[in-house]
């Protein structure tokens, strides 16, 4: 695996991923020093490149998390928001109601994101196809209301939370656009690794096997139960990581951020780039995180647009931009 | 008791403007084996239809409603056409991200063309029998004529419906493709013709129920999300695929609704209408008046 990820190429990708706000705040300074001399360049900011790179890149986690119920064991998911909602609001409460380090707070969001992925995953174990689809979406739909509607819960109308802390290392607070790109590309770092190891090992083969054909699988001795169990709980906890993230980068959060359509949205992302592939997630999510930012003054264009690319996609290229290798 | 009396007839109107919703849904459900997520926006679209018809147009409320029938009934079948047909053969995760596809992007064409504002029907372009005066009942409870006239037209419907389904030819043919639509194939039925008109009639009863819903409260494009999450509730309630069960789920459902909305809280209609779904899915997939091939979904 290492071979394989120093060639030139992965290198020189990596240099451009890291060095991307030193050459984002070198744009600015050039932009200051010509205006300073009268001349006008129409470039964006940093901070609005750094913060739609940013987004663009919770969203590969959130592709990737996905990815792992629809693409690896063919179930289809139309409630992942629950779990980016459940990590959001538990970072969110934990860090700025009771003040707690984001360091724990984190992994507290990840481990409750991954309980309710269990919760939800036990009674649909047996369900397959459209009618586990439907319970997904339901699932995700009441914890929205929840959020919504119970200030006693939130302490807020509308699931508002007010001033979440930014997270603090060694006595220095990462708020600055350039700490977040770095701190959303170590999480995106991390999950990548633990998807790509995933995948490649017993049980991303026992997830490849339930996808192909569920009977099949539980015959040659996969038990189906547990391996279910896993790709939900893992799914879940990524999702809620992406959610603790989001709330600590957006300071303040309201339900509004955790509607059903960004389900649809992520999902569209891994479509985009093909089921099933990590690459292809990542692709996606770049593609659309970038675009949604930027179609973002437009509102309803975003959407309209979103939708076609569903079906465009469905229609043209069932297995996405980057259709996967067969499985060796 | 005038209050739960009122609830109920609420319950009621609203049901039968659901079991209206529900049964496009699991027509198509019954022959394709498609939640056609799309099936909200047709109804959206319908009230639309109607509410461009006697405003813009100012056509007569009588000639509305057909008219916008008669519109989504073109447009279901479109729909059909351009995005399901080519898939007939694909996975179904591909249909069905489709439909969700053509969902998102119909909703979000209403919100362009007619902004995201909700529109009242106009009082003046409502015919004078239903906005008469309201119906005293027992105890204290009044009921609109609206609300009367919707309950009737619902039961009209679903009359007429039943008969189509068991009496015509086309009735049978779609039965006969709802049970194994490659052995009807094989009989001689042609069944794409089959498929198509189920997405009409099915999308014409959407439109009356979205003109209903119009008339009865607002116009607006989130409309079909709302309303087509709860019908497709009832039609997963009375068993999908299962019309008699699509109409029984409907009027429960509504009547669950109205009565939750009315004692427990007003925020939690639609939490109501996912409860159940998601209750019945786990315990009875079949529904209530399914058989036992729910497995297979």
């Amino acid at each position: 695996m290492l071979k394989k990820l120093f060639t030139p190429k992965t290198i020189i990708l990596l240099a451009a991923v890291c060095l991307f706000p030193l050459v984002a705040y070198g744009s600015d300074r050039i932009v200051d020093f010509l205006y300073q001399r009268g001349i006008l360049l129409e470039i964006p900011s940093a901070r609005y490149l750094l913060r739609v790179v940013v987004m663009a890149c919770l969203y590969m986690l959130l592709a990737l998390g996905l990815n792992i119920v629809p693409g690896f064991t063919g179930l289809l998911d139309l409630g992942y928001v629950g779990f980016y909602l459940v990590g959001g609001y538990t970072a969110g409460l934990l860090m700025a109601r009771l003040g707690w380090s984001y360091w724990i707070a984190l992994p507290l969001a990840a481990i409750h994101g991954a309980l309710w992925g269990l919760l939800r995953g036990a009674p649909t174990l047996r369900l397959t196809g459209d009618y586990f689809a439907i319970v997904t979406f339901g699932f995700s739909e009441l914890l929205f209301r929840i959020v919504k509607n119970e200030e006693w819960l939130i302490g807020g109308p509308n699931g508002f939370v007010n001033d979440i802390p930014a997270p603090n290392l060694f006595g220095y607070e990462l708020y600055a656009y350039w700490q977040q790109y770095y701190h959303i590309l170590i999480l995106l770092g991390i999950t990548i690794i633990v998807v790509y190891r995933l995948q490649h090992s017993r049980v991303g083969r026992a997830w490849a096997a339930i996808r192909e054909d569920e009977r099949a699988a539980e015959s040659m001795g996969i038990n189906l139960r547990e391996y279910k169990s896993l790709a939900f709980a893992v799914s879940a906890a990524i999702g809620a990581v992406g959610g603790a993230f989001f709330a600590q980068f957006q300071v303040n959060i309201s339900a509004g951020a955790f509607e059903f359509w960004e389900s649809i949205f992520i999902l569209c992302m891994v479509v985009l780039g093909g089921l099933g592939t990590i690459k292809g997630s990542i692709l996606g999510a770049g593609i659309l995180g970038v675009l949604g930012e930027l179609l973002r003054p437009f509102g309803g264009w975003r959407y309209l647009i979103f939708g076609i690319i569903l079906i465009l996609i469905m229609r043209f290229r069932p297995a996405g931009l980057l259709a996967p290798k067969e499985q060796d | 008791m005038a209050q739960f009396l009122e609830q109920i007839i609420n319950g009621l109107v609203l049901g039968g403007i659901y079991a209206l919703i529900a049964v496009g849904y699991t027509m198509v459900y019954g022959i394709i084996q498609l939640i056609n997520f799309a099936h909200g926006e047709i109804f959206m679209f319908g009230a639309y239809f109607a509410f461009l018809c006697v405003t813009t147009f100012g056509l007569s409320f009588w000639v509305a409603l057909p008219l916008s029938m008669g519109m989504c009934a073109l447009m279901g079948m479109l729909i059909d056409f351009v995005a399901y047909r080519p898939l007939r053969n694909a996975p179904r995760l591909s249909a069905l991200i489709t439909a969700i596809g053509m969902s998102l992007m119909l909703q979000n064409l209403a919100r362009l063309i007619w902004g995201a504002r909700w529109r009242k029907f106009p009082v003046e372009a409502t015919p004078t029998v239903l906005t008469g005066n309201a119906i005293p009942l027992p105890g204290g409870a009044q009921v609109s004529f609206l609300d009367v006239f919707i309950i009737l037209l619902a039961v009209v419907l679903m009359i007429g419906l039943n008969r189509l389904i068991h009496l015509t030819k086309i009735g049978k043919a779609m039965r006969a493709c709802a049970q194994n639509r490659a052995a009807a194939s094989l009989m001689g039925i042609d069944t794409n013709r089959v498929i198509t008109v189920t997405f009409a009639i099915g999308s014409a009863l959407g439109a009356v129920a979205g003109v209903m819903v119009g008339l009865r409260e607002v116009t607006e494009p989130a409309m079909g999300y709302y309303k087509g999450v709860a019908a497709f509730a009832a039609a997963v309630l009375g068993g999908i695929g299962n019309i008699t069960g699509a109409m029984l789920g409907g009027v429960v459902l509504g009547v669950a609704e109205a009565l939750g909305a009315g004692y427990i809280s007003s925020e939690y209609r639609l939490a109501i209408a996912y409860i159940i779904m998601i209750l019945v899915i786990i315990f009875r997939p079949s529904g209530l008046l399914g058989k036992s091939t729910a497995t297979r979904a």
